[in-house]
């Protein structure tokens, strides 16, 4: 069956524009199962762009996305969701007026077709949820309670509680010191134990070296270069979009 | 000391009302962000279906408030899904403007199948009532009242121990989010409009068997409305019961000043809102973010 060897996503000349500006041009990879990518790429790339093309939030103007080989392209969110696509925003967009484990939990009620359950049996999953992000013993706080690091923790668990194949990451990582960042990095790592494919954006470069097997480079809405993070992080097109033209010289020398 | 009494309980039968009148509208105020101004042509709706029911079959008009509840759910979701979906997202000059244009239409299709006579609904036991000493208690009045608590309640059951209430809760605090963890925002937003409606049939059944209807009575119901959950506070239901029965004991009250009669019913109820809002904008359940 074709299906089983066609990738989990599949972009396909993936373009959208916003007035005259293609923030994402004609952008093709793929992600395998089970696989834990990584995009990076300057301010203004098109990084965000792309994730809202994949969840929905966003109408393609040209190309295709397909999800474990049927198109998903132009679908609402809410439906995108269904199939099993989870999303963090880089602003973290928690419900306000809930506690950490009703967040979760509207997760659990609402998400992928595996999440799918009663009320009981959301907040046990949003308990286990928690548990894995690390928000187990703030789970009846209210979210303002919550420090930014938290928040973002809480992002995550939202997302992962909608049992989905596939998570979009945004930034997780913006705005963290490096010892948050590590633990960060261990909840992404966690999170992808437990089967899911992880797509991340990030600034931070440490996070794609750390936890990334693929990166995926985008300037001005084109992939620049796509490969295992060592190799195209020493890439000198990518160093020159993201340092300049003198500094990638200066780096040759 | 006996007329205090009777003010009393007098000011809650009447706040009864005044909940079930407001608990759809700060529902539908608070998740969707519309004032909606049709809300007072859905309460005499209800209350038409109310009268049909008693006058053509002979059913208790009591019995009658759970099909106006789910008439007007279905013709609130079918408004909401058709109509006033479509202006979500726009500011809210946009929402006055439709919800207005439905009002409208409400009240002249009305007009068209009952016309403008007054109707009331008169069950055998309307002229009884509970005597405690020289304080008539009309038995109508309790059990409305007793009726809007627990429309109240079982709305707030609904709103927070439900599948469909906590994406209500969830759309409410960011749609976004909502969406992105697989809420259907159309469907979210039609069912939150349509048990808007339903409470404001409800609404409708009891006031028929208070007082006489007619297509056109509709716009003082959006007025208590809105006065009911901006008293209370906007976003929970239990703040609009405390808004009803607050609204209901300062107009009996100030019905019983002397010189002051029903004539001035409106201008107390404005001023009192008018006092909430500048001393204690959050209403007086309502908690500032």
């Amino acid at each position: 069956m074709s299906a089983a060897v066609s990738p989990q996503l599949e972009l396909r000349g993936v373009t959208k524009r916003f007035g005259g500006v293609a923030a994402v041009d004609g952008v093709s990879f793929e992600v395998a199962k089970g696989d834990i990518v990584g995009i990076i790429g300057p301010n203004g790339a098109g990084k965000t762009t792309l994730l809202n093309c994949i969840s929905g939030t966003q109408r393609l103007d040209r190309g295709d996305i397909r999800l474990n080989g049927s198109s998903i392209a132009g679908i609402s969110p809410h439906r995108v969701a269904k199939l099993g696509i989870g999303r963090t925003f880089q602003i973290v967009k928690p419900f306000g007026s809930m506690t950490v484990r009703e967040n979760a939990a509207i997760g659990a009620l609402f998400g992928s077709a595996q999440a799918r359950r009663g009320v009981a049996g959301a907040f046990a999953l949003a308990d286990e949820v928690l548990e894995l992000v690390g928000l187990r013993a703030k789970a009846d706080h209210p979210v303002s309670a919550l420090t930014i690091p938290d928040r973002k923790r809480l992002e995550v668990a939202r997302a992962v509680a909608t049992r989905p194949q596939l998570l979009l990451l945004d930034e997780v990582m913006a705005g963290l010191n490096n010892v948050e960042v590590d633990d960060a990095l261990d909840m992404v790592r966690a999170v992808h134990a437990t089967g899911v494919t992880v797509l991340l954006i990030e600034h931070v470069m440490r996070v794609i070296v750390g936890v990334c097997r693929r990166a995926i480079v985008l300037d001005f809405g084109h992939v620049l270069a796509q490969g295992e993070p060592e190799v195209v992080l020493r890439d000198e097109r990518v160093i020159q979009a993201y340092l300049g033209e003198r500094y990638a010289k200066r780096l040759k020398s | 000391m006996d007329a205090f009494v009777q003010l009393v309980i007098l000011g809650l039968l009447a706040g009864g009302v005044y909940v079930a009148v407001g608990v759809g509208f700060g529902l539908v105020w608070g998740v969707l962000n519309i004032v909606n101004l049709a809300h007072g042509a859905l309460v005499v709706v209800g209350g038409y279906i109310t009268w049909q029911l008693f006058t053509g079959f002979g059913l208790d008009p009591f019995l009658t408030l759970p099909l106006d509840a789910a008439a007007l759910f279905i013709l609130g979701y079918a408004l909401q899904r058709g109509v006033i979906n479509r202006i979500i997202r726009a500011p809210l000059l946009f929402t006055f403007l439709l919800t207005f244009g439905v009002n409208l239409v409400i009240v002249n299709i009305l007009l068209l199948i009952f016309g403008s006579d007054f109707r009331s609904v008169t069950p055998a036991y309307s002229g009884q009532g509970l005597e405690l000493g020289s304080v008539v208690i009309p038995y109508v009045r309790l059990a409305s009242l007793g009726a809007a608590i627990l429309l109240a309640a079982g709305l707030a059951f609904l709103l927070n121990r439900t599948r469909i209430g906590l994406a209500i809760h969830a759309i409410s605090a960011d749609r976004d989010a909502a969406q992105l963890v697989g809420i259907d925002l159309r469907h979210a937003y039609a069912v939150t409009y349509g048990l808007g409606a339903a409470c404001a049939g409800i609404a409708g059944g009891l006031i028929a068997m208070i007082q006489a209807i007619t297509p056109t009575a509709g716009e003082p119901y959006t007025l208590q409305a809105f006065v009911v959950v901006i008293l209370g506070g906007l976003g929970r239901v239990s703040a609009t019961v405390v808004g009803g029965l607050a609204f209901g004991l300062v107009e009996a009250f100030g019905q019983s000043i002397p010189g002051s009669g029903s004539v001035f019913a409106n201008a107390i109820a404005f001023g009192l809102m008018v006092l909430v809002l500048v001393t204690r904008p959050q209403g007086l359940m309502g908690r500032l973010h």
